[in-house]
């Protein structure tokens, strides 16, 4: 039962993970993986509306 | 790939002798050399080999990736082929998972202490670094082990040289900028967000040209770079002296390209060469375009240097601070009388100047010409 883990998986803008289960030759199973998280949503609450454009442009 | 020489490879690229030279002619001004020094900055790209780069995405947005894949000066083709050797970065690399960490793994191991690491994003550093793994290492095991044997690493974006972004309050994941977390590298800052390639580049051919890294501030930033206010290089400075401000979006001002301060612009407090260097193959940038500075190079710009939109407190030299608030909104209502108004406020402000002491204003003009001297 191998499993394949590509991590990190190139040429995306972020930060990702694939795992994938494999048995005979096929995919049983497999996950993904955002493996980066800043919380730019936790930073924006209680500011400016008129300046929240320039913190999600930057996620 | 790193063998071969800089000019060999551009040459073997298309890119002739005459446009090799613009490049050097460009690097030169950006680094603010006399044109003296171009030949200098030719002989030398011509000898060296080029540096192998490992590029890392830490706790990022791929922002500084797009400033640096929109370099026209050259291309971002000439740099990753012909300027540097760059052998591992994640969002335009060929290889994946295992192998794209070998290319990494192997410039760590067989050029020790010869490379050069540019980091883009944050490192952070709470709960044991889980809120950003790449193959299942932190970023901040990832920084020590890349930055921590590089010859010099550039800290690229505010996220890498401060935290930026991903810093500001509450600062959720403990964000913390390169040299914070790893203290024993040799960091130079080129904070802004995104930073603009031709630091980068500039940078880098400093390096080459005089095998050292350039003059820093205090905050590890080049000052070719970073050691100029916004406010002094502002092409739209004479509007503030004036007393022309923009007071509201879409109003005469904003048609006739008046100051930005009134609407919110930090250039009186930042330090970045956008107005020299500019953006998108040097046509534009933020003041120009219309919209206030919000000094994105400085530290925890999101937090201390207040809500976009809101005026800087106190600036001193603005055409009104110097008893021309009516002179100010007298230019702005009689156009024509434009002339005697500004023979006016010379006046005022020599007689301010003759009267009494320096205000803060001139006297950082006064220590910014002694800086150019």
């Amino acid at each position: 039962m191998p499993k394949i883990v590509i991590d990190p998986i190139t040429r995306i803008e972020g930060h990702l993970r694939i795992e994938a289960q494999v048995e005979g030759g096929k995919v049983t199973d497999a996950w993904s993986s955002g493996t980066m998280w800043r919380g730019i949503e936790i930073i924006v609450k209680n500011r400016d509306p008129r300046e929240v454009w320039a913190f999600l442009s930057r996620i | 790939m790193h063998e071969d020489g800089i000019v060999k490879a551009l040459s073997q690229r298309g890119v002739s002798r005459r446009d090799f030279l613009k490049f050097c002619t460009a690097m030169a001004a950006t680094l603010a050399l006399p044109s003296t020094f171009v030949p200098k900055i030719a002989e030398a790209l011509e000898k060296k080999m080029k540096p192998a780069v490992i590029w890392l995405e830490l706790s990022d947005c791929a922002g500084d990736t797009e400033s640096m894949l929109r370099a026209t000066k050259p291309t971002i083709a000439d740099i990753v082929l012909d300027v540097i050797s760059l052998e591992y970065h994640e969002t335009i690399m060929a290889a994946s998972g295992k192998a794209a960490e070998k290319s990494k793994n192997d410039v760590v191991k067989n050029l020790r202490g010869k490379y050069i690491a540019i980091v883009e994003g944050a490192i952070p550093m709470k709960d044991g670094g889980i809120y950003c793994t790449i193959s299942g290492h932190s970023a901040l095991d990832i920084a020590r082990e890349v930055c921590g044997n590089a010859m010099a690493t550039l800290a690229v974006g505010s996220c890498a040289a401060w935290g930026g972004i991903a810093s500001a309050d509450p600062n959720p994941t403990g964000c913390v900028g390169v040299k914070e977390a790893v203290p024993g590298a040799t960091v130079v800052n080129l904070p802004g967000c995104p930073v603009n390639v031709e630091n980068i580049t500039a940078t880098i051919v400093h390096f080459l040209t005089f095998g050292s890294l350039p003059a820093l501030d205090a905050r590890l930033r080049p000052l070719f770079g970073y050691g100029k206010r916004i406010h002094d290089n502002c092409e739209r400075r004479m509007h503030f002296d004036a007393g022309q401000f923009v007071r509201k979006w879409g109003d005469e001002g904003a048609r006739l390209g008046w100051c930005l301060y009134e609407m919110g612009c930090k250039g009186p407090e930042a330090y970045y060469n956008c107005p020299t260097i500019r953006w998108n193959a040097g046509t534009s940038w933020p003041v120009q375009a219309g919209h206030p500075c919000f000094a994105c190079a400085a530290d925890n710009n999101w937090d201390v240097m207040g809500p976009i939109y809101s005026r800087l407190p106190n600036v001193p030299g603005a055409g009104y601070q110097v008893k021309a608030d009516q002179i100010g909104l007298g230019i702005a209502a009689v156009t024509g009388a434009g002339v005697a108004a500004h023979a006016i406020i010379r006046g005022i402000k020599g007689s301010k100047e003759n009267s009494g002491k320096p205000g803060p204003e001139e006297e950082r003009r006064k220590q910014d010409a002694k800086d150019r001297d």
